[in-house]
């Protein structure tokens, strides 16, 4: 595990180098999926395709993308399903295409692993921003141990743990954990938390935050219905506990 | 215990008189008087009597005070019983009001028996009253003739009788007298026989007065002796009460007079009632008897019918309560062939049409719903598609010669109206389907107005506009889904940009304990009132032959009101031609709560000028909230 760790991010560095990351696009629809290759190649990311939904973790696999985009609507296995398996076996950004901007299907996708969604349709600008967004690459990470709570988060070695316990977090909930556990005293809103975390200036959905924080405390709380670590102030935002 | 601590005093005061011991009331005041009348008379008699005057005071006196402890205490007794049983006795009597107000089967069977205990109470006191007064007539009949008959019986041996020395008239008067009693061990009549006072008394009359046993003429009503007396050979009757053995039987005293040996007599035969007694008591057990068994039989027939009617109207009222708690499948049971069950049949088809009807609805919801999410993907995908290529083509414009760079723009253009008009349609048909549902946090409504006019600064910037915000100081927390009231604001004042001819706009915020209240106001064109009642129409524009400039969709202000009825709050409009337009929206703090009155004005204050009728304002106030409020009740029922 920690040579496989060592390795990805050896590929994830050279590429961020050389700037050609690699971006999956799971999508049956044929003219889209081209589109969005000829706009991410434009941009300078190096487009894989699949447009099964069956198939596609077998080319997550071979094709080892920098970041995933998935449409929620796919023949054969569907993206929900797709977005979990991916999420099973790697911590690799993914950003949702979705057609139906109804919250249920937004949360549903959020809730089985995505971090990010487009609802379609989208300009060409907005999906590239946000693909850029989610592979920006993490600060330099200092050696910093934070604490919240009875959780302590090595920020360097990007581990949390309640005590001996390890608690495996993905990027994205520890960018989330980390920006709050590094100023306990100031209460984020939502909007600032889309900022420093997901890296959009102007506000996009604030429901991302919520199935994110809900996420996140559900694998960091003792008991998720009443918070410790993540605590809500109500019709302002979150913040740390003590 | 009263009696043992009065007693002290009393055996002194009595001057042992005899009997002072004894422990019973009725037995000394009884005893009291013997004792004192056997006093021996002479010079010492009026001091005994003054002493006994005394006596009797003070046992007067004492047995005042002890009747009035005694009833004190019984008083108590009640009250305390009273206040004990009193909770029981309410919680009775509530029970039973409530069984009255809500069990139509408990009312109809307590109306009847009421109604049955009324009328047999009437009935039979009419029946025992008719009894008793034939019984009472026939045995007055009876007795009548018997009486002239043994009168003239008497009359007849007196007239013949020879006999002249005392004891022979003695014997022949008691012999008479007692063969007027009859013959055999039952006795069938008795007599009292009386000299009539206020005669000369001549030397024979060795007869005063005679009467059969336990009687004496005490028991003849004065009156009937009156009558006897003053009248001539006339027989006179009365109801009397005669002692025999040892009780008191009611009797008929019929009189007359005799004479006998010149002495003038009055004869009065005496018949017992007893036996008609008897029978109209039994009589009055057996309607007693027969009564109460009706009236039972009558309330449990009351109450058997009643279930019948009743029961199945309870149990219609239960499957309706069921059918419309949404248990679509409920039935009535349906039995025989009567009314009710017919009832039970036209419901239980009612039931199933509902059923089907509703069923068809939700098939019909469901499909637009799937419809609608339908077109939605479809539609989507390769308009994601065409925006991206004709996106593509708008950017590299510069190197087209101008044909194609205008085509290019216009491409563009057109393909970012059609995308805002589907994405409207959709809304507002996810709104029609009834799937759009309301996403409430608790938010500060101050950040998503800042906001929205944030959003919309570009287009003010473009039209020359400046937006004002006018808000309290600090935070005012909603409880709303802030992604929807981001859109309406954002609506209000694009549309308040657009139509304010570059004058400014202002937004206002008011909030109360209960309500907040947005206004936007621009001072634009306006609008009449009547078309102030239409601006949340879909597609719907003032003026159609004014050019739509912004590529709105003409569902902007319909999709904000959807967005507003979803919280539960009102939107409404308010306009006046040449004055611009205010559209205030109000949100109530906490959902679930109602609004009573919006923190902001629809009619803006500035609009109020002296001398200006203000008629046509309060119009279209009241249509506005008409507009607002009524849509927004239809949402909660």
């Amino acid at each position: 595990m920690p040579e496989g760790a060592e390795q990805d991010k050896a590929i994830l560095i050279r590429e961020y180098i050389t700037m050609k990351a690699r971006i999956l696009v799971v999508d049956d629809d044929e003219a889209l999926a081209e589109m969005i290759g000829i706009v991410l190649r434009n941009d300078g990311f190096e487009p894989v395709f699949c447009a099964d939904g069956a198939q596609a973790l077998d080319i997550f696999r071979s094709s080892r993308p920098d970041l995933v985009l998935l449409d929620l609507m796919l023949p054969g296995v569907d993206g929900i399903e797709v977005c979990r398996q991916i999420r099973g076996e790697s911590d690799v950004p993914i950003v949702m295409l979705t057609a139906k901007s109804d919250t249920s299907d937004v949360v549903r996708g959020l809730e089985s692993g995505a971090d990010d969604y487009v609802p379609k349709p989208f300009k060409p600008a907005e999906l590239v921003a946000r693909v850029r967004a989610r592979l920006r690459p993490g600060d330099q990470k200092a050696p910093e141990t934070l604490r919240i709570a009875d959780i302590t988060i090595d920020v360097a070695g990007h581990t949390v743990s309640r005590g001996s316990d390890r608690i495996s977090l993905t990027p994205l909930e520890f960018d989330l954990l980390v920006a709050l556990a590094r100023k306990p005293w100031q209460v984020f809103t939502r909007e600032l938390l889309l900022e420093q975390v997901w890296g959009y200036r102007h506000a996009a959905d604030t429901r991302l935050v919520n199935v994110h924080v809900q996420r996140l405390r559900s694998k960091i709380e003792q008991d998720p219905e009443a918070p410790e670590v993540v605590l809500t102030v109500r019709g302002v935002g979150y913040k740390a506990g003590a | 215990m009263v009696s043992a601590t009065k007693q002290g005093p009393e055996p002194a005061a009595q001057d042992g008189a005899p009997g002072s011991g004894a422990p019973a009331p009725a037995g000394k005041s009884a005893a009291g008087h013997p004792g004192g009348s056997g006093l021996p008379p002479g010079p010492e008699h009026t001091a005994a009597v003054s002493a006994r005057l005394r006596d009797l005071m003070f046992r007067a006196h004492l047995w005042q005070r002890r009747a009035l402890i005694v009833s004190l205490r019984v008083a108590r007794l009640v009250r305390t019983g009273f206040r004990r049983f009193l909770p029981a006795l309410r919680f009775i009597g509530r029970s039973l009001h409530r069984r009255w107000r809500r069990s139509l089967q408990f009312r109809t069977v307590l109306t009847t028996l009421l109604l049955a205990v009324t009328s047999f109470a009437v009935v039979g006191a009419y029946l025992s009253n008719q009894i008793a007064n034939n019984l009472f007539q026939e045995r007055l009949a009876q007795a009548e003739s018997e009486t002239s008959y043994h009168v003239k019986q008497v009359q007849d041996t007196f007239d013949g009788a020879q006999v002249t020395d005392q004891a022979s008239v003695i014997t022949l008067v008691y012999d008479t007298l007692n063969a007027v009693e009859g013959r055999g061990s039952v006795i069938q009549r008795r007599y009292v026989f009386e000299a009539m006072p206020e005669q000369t008394k001549p030397r024979n009359r060795w007869v005063e007065s005679r009467a059969s046993d336990q009687l004496t003429v005490s028991v003849i009503p004065p009156e009937l002796r009156k009558a006897v007396q003053e009248s001539g050979k006339d027989q006179y009757w009365a109801s009397t009460v005669i002692p025999v053995g040892t009780e008191d039987r009611p009797g008929i005293a019929v009189g007359n007079k005799v004479t006998f040996n010149g002495t003038v007599y009055e004869l009065y035969l005496i018949y017992d009632l007893n036996t008609a007694q008897q029978t109209l008591d039994e009589i009055q057990s057996v309607l007693w008897a027969g009564g109460a068994v009706l009236v039972l039989l009558i309330g449990a027939v009351a109450w058997y019918v009643t279930r019948n009617v009743v029961s199945p109207v309870s149990h219609a009222a239960m499957v309706s309560e069921k059918l419309a708690a949404g248990q679509l499948q409920e039935r009535m049971v349906v039995r025989g062939e009567d009314e009710v069950a017919r009832l039970g049949a036209s419901f239980n088809h009612m039931a199933a049409s509902l059923q089907e009807q509703i069923t068809q609805l939700a098939t019909l919801s469901q499909m637009q719903q799937r419809f609608v999410s339908d077109v939605s993907h479809e539609l989507r995908t390769p308009l994601t598609t065409v925006r991206m290529a004709a996106e593509v083509l708008y950017d590299a414009r510069h190197d087209f010669d101008p044909i194609n760079k205008r085509s290019a723009e216009l491409l563009y253009n057109q393909v970012e109206r059609f995308q805002s008009l589907l994405s409207d349609l959709l809304e507002i048909s996810r709104f029609d389907a009834g799937v759009a549902v309301l996403d409430a946090e608790a938010e500060d409504i101050l950040q998503v107005v800042a906001h929205a006019i944030e959003g919309a600064a570009p287009v003010a910037a473009e039209y020359g506009s400046e937006i004002v915000l006018r808000a309290p100081e600090g935070a005012v927390i909603v409880e709303m889904d802030a992604r929807r009231i981001d859109r309406i604001m954002r609506n209000l004042i694009l549309n308040a940009v657009e139509h304010g001819e570059g004058k400014p706009v202002t937004v206002t915020v008011a909030a109360s304990q209960t309500a907040v209240g947005i206004a936007v106001r621009d001072h634009g064109i306006g609008m009449a009132p009547a078309e102030a009642a239409r601006v949340f129409d879909r597609f719907w524009r003032a003026d159609p032959a004014r050019a739509r400039t912004t590529g709105g969709s003409g569902l902007g202000l319909s999709i904000a009101m959807e967005d507003t009825k979803l919280h539960n709050g009102w939107l409404q409009a308010w306009g006046k031609k040449g004055s611009g337009a205010n559209f205030r929206l109000t949100l109530p703090l906490r959902q679930g709560e109602e609004i009573d009155k919006s923190p902001v004005q629809l009619e803006p204050e500035d609009i109020v000028m002296p001398g200006e009728p203000g008629n046509s304002n309060m119009l279209v106030l009241g249509t506005g909230a008409a507009a607002g409020t009524v849509p927004a009740q239809e949402e909660r029922t």
